[in-house]
């Protein structure tokens, strides 16, 4: 029986309304972070006072690129390696994230793009667990 | 502050040398530079060394310390700066400000580097509070990507076509067949270009620096120490140091703010934009200038940020041969990092010893005609860029 399991701990989650990155946002300036913060680091705002946010699940694709060559470590991912896109989202929430295109065909994809926050494998660990990550499908 | 002038330069060829250490290159580098200068080692007062020892958790790269002993342990102070890839443009503005505020006379700067093999690789750390791991353990999204990404933007912004990105890395290798001290010093045409791997869609290998060994030096001095040493010095009329703004587009983690407008690399315009300040010209007063080429994207992207020619322009200037040595915006007259590949902590100061070259006239078949004023300007890991503006 295997298990999936978030590459990192603490940063994304599933929720009732679609997936969900963790982050922070100042409530004085409104900056949003991820992933979490303890200060607001904008060099405008005058009073940190950060607060737990959730980014997502709507945004479009600011650009993308294919992954040709595995990553060195520590990057994961399965043998053979197969190239994966990659992508820079600006969600409607003002978070510009980077993160995997949840994509078949990257020909597919589009600058300006519609896209939705999605978990998905990255990889499997050694015992078969799926190792989750967030990512990006065309909406 | 006083006039400060480059008077003597000098470069170890760039290539792989496995049986020659980082120090050996600098002790050929700075043997030029001082023989260029027409100094001896003793009248040196001070090292400012692009370092990228202490940096980043990695085991390679120079330590200024060991050129001074190398050389002769005289006594002098060495500073060691380090900046990633902007090191070498760090060294020489710390060099630059030390003669400057009349702390000394005579600074050497150098840089130099035996790169391990393979693209460069990002901070090393192991641990899930570092941004690096975490853009990598969970998108894994390495330096190249970062250019590609940005690439595909200009594409679908300006209608950049691959060809077009072929075109640059042709014309890096017209110029860099003409420097001896290049390492790739063959023509490839277009074809060759796209035919070569694709690394990151839409970077092609060919389109990417390689890593090299190399080194570079300057010999840097007050002017009264200049106009006795030399008839013909070179000044430098401006030296600036940035780090990118909050507000940068570029996540160099996983995330930042969406921004307002397209401010990517912010710390590059910054540091070039204070450069000219310093030397009182407009950006379009340049006559040629030596950008980080790391990928051919920067050679259409940063003219047109810092104000070199208008958004969009690049493509038609290249089309033109307008950035040959030859044109109206000569980019890149040394063959760039695509032809000589990256030493990091050398390539500041290497950016030196070409504007010296030019600006003297002494740049052969790669020489750009009546050059007067020349900018130079590196990026480095973390958010660091750097600018000097050299002038005769």
């Amino acid at each position: 029986m295997t298990t999936p399991t978030p590459v990192v701990e603490g940063l994304f989650a599933d929720t009732d309304g679609g997936a969900r990155l963790y982050g922070s946002r100042c409530a004085n300036c409104s900056v949003p972070y991820f992933p979490r913060t303890d200060t607001c680091r904008n060099p405008d705002c005058d009073d940190s006072r950060i607060g737990d946010a959730e980014f997502g699940p709507t945004g479009r694709l600011w650009s993308y690129s294919v992954q040709n060559y595995p990553s060195p470590p520590p990057a994961v991912y399965d043998e053979p390696y197969v190239p994966y896109a990659l992508g820079v989202v600006d969600l409607d929430d003002g978070l510009r994230v980077v993160g995997r295109m949840d994509v078949d065909d990257p020909a597919a994809l589009e600058v300006g793009g519609a896209v939705e926050l999605v978990l998905a494998p990255l990889s499997h660990d050694d015992d078969g667990n799926e190792l989750i990550s967030w990512m990006f499908r065309p909406a | 502050m006083r006039d400060v002038a480059v008077v003597g330069v000098g470069m170890h060829p760039f290539g792989k040398f496995a049986d020659r250490s980082v120090t050996d290159l600098c002790h050929t580098a700075v043997t030029a530079a001082l023989a260029d200068a027409g100094i001896g080692w003793r009248d040196v007062d001070a090292v400012a060394a692009a370092s990228s020892r202490f940096s980043g958790g990695k085991g390679w790269g120079l330590n200024g310390n060991d050129v001074v002993e190398d050389m002769g342990s005289t006594g002098i102070p060495v500073y060691n700066m380090s900046a990633g890839c902007a090191a070498g443009g760090n060294a020489f503005n710390v060099g630059y400000s030390l003669v400057a505020g009349g702390m000394y006379d005579t600074v050497l700067v150098v840089g130099g580097e035996k790169m391990p093999k393979g693209f460069i690789q990002t901070s090393g750390v192991e641990e899930e509070t570092d941004p690096e791991f975490l853009r990598q353990r969970c998108v894994g999204m390495p330096g190249p990507a970062f250019w590609a990404l940005l690439c595909r933007r200009r594409m679908a912004e300006f209608g950049t076509t691959e060809e077009q990105l072929a075109g640059i890395a042709v014309k890096a290798h017209q110029i860099g067949k003409h420097n001896d001290n290049a390492r790739f010093r063959q023509e490839f045409s277009v074809a060759d270009v796209l035919g070569s791997n694709m690394v990151s869609d839409p970077l092609r290998l060919y389109e990417i620096c390689p890593v090299s060994d190399g080194a570079a030096a300057a010999v840097i001095c007050s002017a009264d120490k200049a106009r006795a040493l030399t008839s013909s010095p070179v000044w430098v009329a401006g030296s600036a140091v940035a780090t990118m703004r909050f507000d940068d587009g570029l996540p160099r983690g996983l995330a930042g703010v969406v921004p307002d407008g397209p401010t990517h690399h912010s710390e590059a315009a910054l540091a070039v934009g204070k450069a000219l300040d310093q030397a009182g010209a407009e950006p379009t007063d340049v006559d040629f200038v030596e950008l980080q080429d790391n990928t051919v994207y920067y050679e259409l992207a940063f003219p047109e940020d810092w104000g070199l020619c208008k958004p969009g322009e690049a493509e038609h200037l290249l089309a033109a041969g307008e950035t040959m040595p030859t044109g109206s915006l000569p980019i890149n007259p040394s063959g760039g990092f695509l032809c000589f590949g990256e030493a990091t902590t050398a390539m500041g100061v290497f950016q030196v010893a070409e504007l010296t070259w030019q600006l003297r006239g002494q740049a052969g078949a790669r020489q750009v005609p009546g050059a007067a004023l020349g900018l130079a300007q590196t990026l480095g890991l973390g958010g660091n860029a750097t600018a000097v503006v050299l002038k005769k």
